[in-house]
This record gives structure tokens, C-alpha cells and sequence, in this order.
């Protein structure tokens, strides 16, 4: 049997067809709020059962529960805030209201039944939070680009499979429990990525596939910043290293719809509670999990997951050390397995390998597959990193 | 799991039906329930009044199970390390909105197991079409 959903049951929210077509004649004509890209990702994974137990964009008790005490309001671990901002030129709106959510273009992706508007002190969101109120964290830069008016209310979402980048890939949280079952899977280990996959990467993987029965790799593909590798370059790498390097029955790639946060510690947790949701039992949190620049110190997204019961997160996280080969164990290790100097050891940080590819140079082998380094190195030339 | 009393508030003689219901409910998912009806109290030799009812099923729950029983007054126990104690009135538990509610809360507090199903098996089949289409599964 699979892990039960967080809070127990998925969430469904999500509406396609006639059934959103409804949604859209009851609201096109009404009120009708914007949803920023932050918003439009967490709609989606809301309505899709992703982010379950919510229902909708939070309002004030579970916004205050979660940022003091990382709980929800009635009882269920949760980490970050999941709200919706009113928009400058978007109309007033109170409790009982019900409205359209739209992107910046017009498209209706669903609607709300608003609950509560609610002022909050977005300076000690980003301290409690991001742990930093510096204008350098990109998280800091969100919410100081944003209102400190919230609006909550449950929402339902609408599905648009023809705008969906990654159709192939794009599984919600009841479709990989489903493919879990039916490839007879009782244990999976997500991953997290927003990173191309070096042979550190693949290491770590394979060493969490021993101790369970399936891998989902789970880049996320929802907003990021600049400077981050783009999502379609990831997944080329993956597709690549899929072909030759991984048992095909033992993993699963689909794509994670979410908007980095750059919330380190917290948003370890948020993204593996997530992972809980489409079945997965254990959760890989590597060094600086989610993080950005130095805010974060290298092991507080491993240490974060001591504060919780293990029962209410409900999922194991996998903590892994930074790996690399080494010459002298003429393999993959890790400084817990490793008994040599760095000297020893194939290391490169991301910036000297984007320079190299920038360069022409390919990163050694015992680095990066040469596979992959031909499409980091053909997207380098094309500028796409 | 925590134990839990489930007190319904009722009318004076009401019909204990909505504790069976109720229990059934929890038994389906898996929960270890039980219903104590008015006449428990007396065929143990009870005084037959809700306080003492209501000791007896907070004695009950504290093992780990979910105790079902209804009465006119408040039941007159506390929570406590072993146990939740949860009232509601009759009326709300005969309406499908309000009786959701209050179950999911009680699965939300870990309280009472979760519906069995995460994916119903009718969706399941056409996930797994999908799933065959999109070449995660093989025909």
C-alpha cells in the first residue's frame, strides 16, 4: 500500500470540459482577479490534489498557523504559505464573493469562493519564512513586488492540456499513484531538480533506489529564476541519461509544476510533503535544498525535518552529502564513504561548469556523462544557459 | 491513533440510528470503532445518565479506539494524552455538508482513518489508459 495522501485524502479540484466551461460562463462576466505566475503554478497544484489537504488559497488563521508553526490550522505539517495577492487595478472584493482567477493575458484558469481579505506584514513573512528581509533573496524581491492584501477562499482550477509545456510528462498526483500500483511499486523516492544531471546526481539517486522499489524524478518546471537552467534543457539531460542508465521498470519521470520559492529549510519540507502526494514514501534533500546565494547553511534543509514527528510528515527524507568521484576509489562517494583528500576528488561548483561549457570545454566524464554535456554544451552555444 | 469520543449531541429519546450510521462509516475505513447505545449504560449496571456514559466511553477510547455515543447534556469529560473528545449536534450530522466536514476535520487531526480509496477504481481505469498512451505503462 502507498503512503496515504498528506492530511489523508486527495484533493480534487480540478476541472476539464464541459465542467469548466461552466466554471468560465459563471465567471467571465463577473469579477474576475489575477493571478500572478507564483499564483497560476500553486492554482494549478491546488486543484490537481498536489498541494493537498488545500482546498483553496489560504486565509488568515492557516496563513498565521503555518508561518509561526508551520501547521496547518486543523492539524497537518505545512511550511510555506500558499496565498493569493490582490492585484493593483483588480476590483475590491469580500467575503462570499465569488470570482474568476485569470492570467495577465485573460484566460480564466479558475475561480474562487472567497472566504476572508486580509492585510498582512509581508516584512515578517519574509523574515519568518525566508529567514532573510535582504533585497537580494529572490523571495524577498517576490513579495516586496506584491500587495500585503491576501484574499482566501477555496478555488477550483481549470485544466488546459493544449497550453501545457511537457504534455508527455505532465502527471498529477492520482496518476503516479496509479502507475506506482500498477508497476507493483509499495515504496518510491522523489527527486527534486532544477539542475541538469551530473554523475553526482545519478549517484545519489541510485544509491536511494536500493532501499525502495521505484525513482520519480521530478524536475520542477514551474517558475524559476533567471540564470537557472531551463526546464527543457533538464529534461533533454534526463531523457538522455534515461535511455541507457537507469532500469526503465524501476523509474518515472513527470514533471512538478511548482514556482521555486528559494525558501531553503522551508520549502524542503513543502516540496517533500508534495512528493507525499503523489505517492512517493521517501524524499531526496540534498545540501542547500531550495536554496539561494548563502542564505541558508548547508545542512539546515536536512535539519529542518527534525523538528516534525515522523508519523505527521509522513514521508522520509534521504539526506544526502555533496558527492563526487574519486580517483583513488575509482568510483562515485561521498565524504561519509570517502577516506581521501579533496585532492582525489572530481569536484566542479555549477559556475565553473557553466563557464567551461560557455567555453567549448567539456566537463571530465567522471563529472558529467559526455551525453549530457553535449546538450549543456549545445544550449551553452545557443545561450539558452 | 489517538483515541477519540465522538459525542452527538441529541433530543431527549432520540432514534440512535445516526450512531450506527456513523460507525459504519469509520469501520469502512478501517477505523476500530465502537458504538455505545444508552442501553450499554444500563446493562452494565450503571447509573443511566450522560456522565456516566460519558466516563465510561472516555475509559474505552483512551485504548486507541474511536467511541461513538450520543446524550442530551455535554459529556463533563477533558481531552488528554490518549484521548480527543469531539461533540456535535444531531442536527449537523444529518446534513451531508456539515456531517463531510466534520469527518474530514477528524481525519485532518489523524483521528479516524482516511476514506480507503485515494484514486476511485473507475478513475483508476481511465488513468491507466492514459497512463499506457503516454508510454509509462505497457498495453
Amino acid at each position: 500500500m502507498l503512503v496515504p495522501p498528506h492530511g489523508g485524502r486527495l484533493i480534487d479540484r480540478q476541472c476539464e470540459g464541459s465542467e469548466a466551461e461552466k466554471i468560465i460562463n459563471q465567471v467571465r462576466d463577473g469579477i474576475l482577479l489575477t493571478l500572478n505566475a507564483r499564483e497560476k503554478n500553486d492554482l494549478e497544484m491546488i486543484g490537481n490534489g498536489a498541494m493537498s489537504p488545500l482546498e483553496g488559497f489560504m486565509s488568515r488563521a492557516d496563513y498565521e498557523t503555518v508561518i509561526d508553526l508551520m501547521h496547518l490550522v486543523a492539524g497537518p505539517v505545512w511550511s510555506l504559505p500558499v496565498v493569493f495577492s490582490q492585484k493593483d487595478g483588480d476590483p475590491d472584493v469580500s467575503p462570499g464573493d465569488h470570482v474568476g482567477l485569470k492570467d495577465i493575458e485573460g484566460t480564466i484558469w479558475g475561480d474562487m469562493q472567497i472566504e476572508e481579505v486580509f492585510k498582512a506584514d509581508l516584512l515578517a513573512e519574509a523574515d519568518k519564512i525566508l529567514g532573510t528581509t535582504d533585497d537580494s533573496h529572490p523571495g524577498v524581491m517576490y513579495l516586496k513586488s506584491i500587495s500585503g492584501k491576501y484574499i482566501g477562499g477555496k478555488i477550483r482550477s481549470i485544466r488546459r492540456r493544449e497550453t501545457e509545456s511537457f504534455q508527455n510528462y505532465r502527471l498529477d498526483p492520482k496518476e503516479t499513484r496509479v502507475l506506482f500500483r500498477a508497476r507493483g511499486w509499495k515504496t518510491a523516492v522523489a527527486f527534486q531538480t532544477r539542475n541538469p544531471i551530473h554523475r553526482a546526481h545519478e549517484y545519489i539517486q541510485k544509491c536511494a533506489m536500493e532501499i525502495v522499489d521505484g525513482l520519480l524524478l521530478h524536475p520542477l518546471v514551474g517558475e524559476t529564476q533567471e540564470g537557472d537552467i531551463p526546464a527543457d534543457v533538464r529534461m533533454r539531460c534526463y531523457e538522455e541519461i534515461l535511455k541507457d542508465y537507469y532500469p526503465s521498470s524501476r523509474v518515472a519521470m513527470s514533471v512538478f509544476p511548482a514556482a521555486m520559492r528559494y525558501a531553503g529549510p522551508k520549502e524542503a519540507v513543502f516540496h517533500a510533503l508534495l512528493r507525499k502526494n503523489y505517492g512517493c514514501s521517501h524524499f531526496i534533500v540534498g545540501r542547500d535544498h531550495a536554496g539561494v546565494g548563502n542564505f541558508y547553511g548547508t545542512y539546515d534543509a536536512q535539519m529542518i525535518f527534525e523538528q516534525f514527528d515522523p508519523d505527521e510528515l509522513g514521508i522520509v527524507p534521504l539526506k544526502f552529502e555533496h558527492a563526487f568521484y574519486c580517483s583513488k576509489c575509482g568510483g562515485m562517494a561521498t565524504p561519509k564513504t570517502c577516506a581521501h583528500d579533496s585532492e582525489h576528488h572530481v569536484f566542479l561548483s555549477g559556475k565553473k561548469v557553466r563557464s567551461m561549457l560557455k567555453d567549448g570545454i567539456l566537463p571530465p566524464p567522471e563529472f558529467t556523462r559526455p551525453e549530457i554535456a553535449e546538450i549543456l554544451m549545445e544550449a551553452a552555444r545557443k545561450g539558452d544557459n | 491513533m489517538k483515541g477519540l469520543v465522538i459525542w452527538i449531541r441529541t433530543a431527549e429519546g432520540s432514534d440512535e440510528s445516526i450512531l450506527d450510521k456513523l460507525g459504519r462509516d469509520i469501520e469502512e475505513r478501517g477505523g476500530r470503532v465502537e458504538v455505545f447505545h444508552s442501553e450499554a449504560v444500563e446493562n452494565l449496571g450503571m447509573e443511566k445518565n450522560d456522565r456516566a456514559k460519558a466516563i465510561a466511553c472516555a475509559m474505552l477510547a483512551s485504548h486507541g479506539v474511536v467511541v461513538i455515543a450520543s446524550g442530551t447534556e455535554k459529556p463533563g469529560i477533558n481531552p488528554g494524552e490518549k484521548l480527543e473528545i469531539r461533540i456535535i449536534e444531531e442536527s449537523d450530522l444529518r446534513h451531508s455538508d456539515t456531517h463531510d466536514g466534520f469527518m474530514r476535520d477528524l481525519e485532518l487531526a489523524g483521528l479516524v482513518p482516511p476514506p480507503k480509496y485515494d484514486v476511485h477504481p473507475d478513475e483508476e481505469k481511465e488513468i491507466l489508459k492514459k497512463l499506457q498512451d503516454l508510454g509509462y505503462l505497457e498495453e
